[in-house]
């Protein structure tokens, strides 16, 4: 890629999967893509990302981190070199992740009623019953439908030879959809003509797939029922999501002293008195949900609502308790299920993990542990997390003591090395490495999968983690038709 | 629509009147200190639109820059014109569901207008005039945008509702402020160049050139700020208006709340339409001025309690 202004330096690292090049040249995926932007010239390419920049800032796309008195406006941070993903590549994905999330949502079903998987010996009970999100609550409760993960996100990430492997899978209250809209929308600002050019298949049925697997189900005969979103508030770094998905679906965002509970039914405070809610699309967390029943000191939730769940006058998405089966150490146990409840070979691949509560596997952790990356079972967003190769010896140190003392709350796994997909930074693009996450919507009528999702980029060299807390950014992601 | 929803629509536009009012004020008190004002005095105007400490606003005395800053950009003074649009803008972000996304761009275009390091240099260094302007410019695009974007429907008369009693307030207050200053004795000799700062601020300058044909009276002034029904900013239009996009609240109101809030703007309305004020009585003057005020802030208080619930 001589000569050419932009493109000139890519240089590909060794045993890391580059989305854009192979050692033959460029990727089919992106070759479209390339030969519209290897001509432009530096200054067009960084006046492209000024523009971007500025769009986020004036449509209000932006957290507020209050760290001094008054709050800082952030975007985060996008990468207008889109993720391209192949017809063929999207279908394995979303049928591995379609596989993985029936077979998850079995598990739930399964864990909080008869247990026949604990009684097959498939997982262990000591695994279900230590997890700290295994809410008891939940046992015995019957689900509309039985879906427990209306919508989740799914993280997966490559490996050096292109092997797409889940990392994680998010089935409580996963965040980020809103930017894979949000980038889309942006996309077409700063590269005209280019998103039909490729035929990328469109993400915007989002908001009406979602909506209508909410109507779907209320539980009141009622052909208009109310589907409200409640969210913890104007301080939490996801609320312009939730406006936005809210804004989109068109139903009410509400906070949590909106919501009143009489006789197990749960009302909203409006300017005309009180007012029925059937679906509660919430984005507060279990613990929050509920003072009377879980954290009595959450100012956030709602008092009584867990009873209007239990007797189904309200519906409650996704539902509670769903920490059980994306803990990082039950994690290692989805391929069993999937075989277990499906009689199928699993998809997509688990990362291989150790679980630190056997003694064995401690040991063999221990003596690598250079090679490996250690996570606590309940900790998201980056945090609590050891990556062998970049940790000091002192580092290694505390984990080992704090493993010693609560192995269960640990689980160790090889590095992977994640792919690498070109960014536009300081002028030239420069290869970073990134996950995928796409969203799906699990409904009455099955699994739907909007086509993308949003590619988590670490904009930092050579760092391995994307998540935005951690100065990763985003991408757009697209598929081509 | 939510209670809570309603009194954030409803604070948005307050505090965006409030905004608007402030600045055309401050434009119009910063060009007669330059003018033809002799021993021009912020002081009144910092006393009312500053919460902050009395030593710190003496300190502030009559520099106008250190004035304009305080009332522009202060972050400690709650009364600021930043703190304003900073309130405005955050009730907007928890209803933005209820009002169009170009509203809330536009809001939010205004939050980071005000933040920038130019407008702030304009105001030290520049023309603080100009600086000004721009902002007022702004908040017009914004009264624009709602108009032309935003559906009839509750959430565009709660808005309306905020407007209108904030700036009937406003004009009570302003003019109250002048009287004050006046020491509500309108019976001088001489042409009182306050009261003409007055109709600046409230843009009222020119229909009263046209009404009047450059004779200027205390009585005239008056009449006009507070009867005048084709002046926007006269306290009975407002309460005209606040009372129309009242009324259109009725089909989606609660019987008893309804009554409750017809019965106190129907009263405030009446009281300011069948008033009959002349500058030399002075004592009445005060006095009706007091009683609108409170009639007013009984209104918000009313809201507060039968349509946004915290009672």
């Amino acid at each position: 890629m001589e000569g050419h202004p932009i493109l000139g330096n890519y240089h590909n690292q060794p045993r890391v999967w580059d989305e854009m090049f192979d050692t033959a040249g460029i990727r089919p995926a992106y070759q479209q893509f390339v030969s519209s932007i290897q001509d432009l010239s530096v200054d067009e390419m960084t006046h492209k990302d000024e523009l971007a920049k500025k769009l986020f800032m004036s449509q209000g796309i932006t957290f507020t981190v209050y760290s001094s008195g008054e709050g800082i406006e952030k975007i985060f941070p996008f990468d207008i070199v889109p993720r391209i993903l192949e017809a063929a590549e999207w279908k394995h994905i979303e049928a591995g992740i379609k596989q993985r999330l029936k077979a998850l949502n079995i598990f739930l079903k399964d864990i909080y009623n008869q247990q026949f998987i604990i009684n097959d010996g498939i997982v262990p009970a000591k695994l279900i019953y230590s997890c700290p999100n295994f809410v008891r609550q939940m046992v015995n409760v019957n689900v509309p439908f039985d879906i427990y993960t209306h919508i989740s996100g799914i993280d997966l990430i490559r490996d050096h030879d292109g092997t797409y492997y889940v990392l994680e899978d998010n089935l409580r209250t996963p965040s980020g959809v809103s930017y894979m809209l949000e980038n889309r929308s942006i996309t077409y600002r700063i590269f005209p003509d280019l998103l039909p050019k490729n035929n990328v298949r469109s993400v915007k049925d989002y908001p009406d797939l979602l909506l209508k697997n909410l109507v779907a189900l209320a539980n009141r005969q009622k052909s208009d029922p109310t589907v409200v979103l409640l969210t913890p508030g104007i301080y939490n770094s996801a609320y312009f999501e939730h406006t936005t998905l809210a804004r989109l679906m068109g139903i009410e965002l509400v906070e949590g002293s909106d919501l009143v509970v009489d006789n197990h039914k749960v009302y909203m405070k409006t300017t005309t008195g009180l007012k029925q809610v059937d679906v509660i699309y919430r984005r507060v967390d279990d613990d929050f949900i509920d003072p009377l029943v879980f954290r009595p000191d959450s100012m956030l939730g709602v008092p009584g609502i867990y009873g209007a769940y239990r007797t189904g006058h309200v519906a409650i998405v996704n539902a509670m308790g769903n920490g059980v089966a994306d803990d990082k150490a039950v994690y290692a146990y989805v391929p069993d299920m999937i075989k277990y409840y499906l009689n199928e070979e699993p998809i997509l691949k688990n990362v291989p993990t150790y679980q630190l509560a056997d003694p064995d596997n401690r040991k063999l952790v221990f003596k690598n542990m250079d090679q490996m990356v250690i996570k606590r079972t309940n900790e998201s967003g980056g945090y609590g997390m050891l990556i062998g190769s970049a940790a000091t010896e002192k580092e290694m140190k505390a984990f080992r003591i704090a493993i010693e003392e609560d192995p269960r709350s640990f689980i160790a796994q090889p590095i992977i090395s994640l792919s690498s997909a070109p960014c536009y930074i300081n002028g030239v693009l420069q290869p970073r490495r990134v996950d995928l996450r796409p969203y799906a919507l699990y409904g009455p009528d099955g699994i739907d999968i909007v086509p993308g999702g949003l590619t988590r980029v670490a904009l930092k060299e050579g760092s391995l983690v994307v998540n935005s807390s951690q100065g990763g950014g985003s991408k757009d992601t697209w598929v081509l038709g | 629509m939510l209670s809570r929803v309603a009194d954030s629509v409803f604070w948005m536009a307050r505090y965006m009147e409030r905004t608007n009012g402030m600045l055309r004020i401050l434009r119009t008190n910063y060009i007669s200190s330059q003018d033809e004002v002799k021993d021009f005095s912020w002081q009144p105007l910092l006393l009312s639109h500053s919460d902050a400490p009395a030593e710190e606003v003496k300190s502030i005395g009559n520099n106008s820059a250190k004035v304009l800053q305080h009332l522009l950009f202060e972050r400690n003074n709650g009364a600021s014109v930043i703190n304003n649009i900073t309130r405005a803008r955050e009730n907007a972000r928890a209803v933005q569901d209820h009002i169009t996304k170009e509203v809330w761009q536009c809001l939010n275009d205004y939050y980071h207008l005000i933040r920038s390091k130019h407008i702030q240099s304009q105001l030290q260094q520049g023309d603080p005039v100009s600086a000004l302007d721009t902002l007022i410019h702004h908040g017009m695009l914004y009264h624009g945008t709602v108009d032309i974007t935003m559906a009839r429907g509750e959430a565009f008369n709660y808005l309306n509702i905020g407007k209108f009693l904030e700036r009937a307030i406003l004009t009570a207050d302003m003019l109250n402020i002048k009287l004050t200053e006046l020491n509500y004795n309108l019976q001088q000799p001489k042409e009182v160049p306050a009261l003409r700062y007055l109709l600046y601020s409230l843009s009222g300058y020119e229909l009263y050139l046209k009404t009047h044909r450059g004779n200027f009276q205390a009585d005239h002034v008056l009449q006009q700020i507070l009867y005048n029904n084709n002046f926007p900013h006269s306290v009975a239009y407002c309460l005209g208006q606040l009372f129309r996009y009242f009324q259109r609240l009725e089909t989606e109101s609660l019987p008893e709340s309804y009554k409750q809030l017809e019965f106190l703007i129907g009263r405030a309305m009446n009281n300011v339409r069948y008033s009959s004020i002349r500058p030399s009585e002075s004592e009445n003057l005060k006095e009706f001025l007091q009683q609108t005020r409170s009639e007013l802030f009984s209104i918000a208080a009313a809201f507060n309690q039968y349509y946004f619930g915290n009672s």
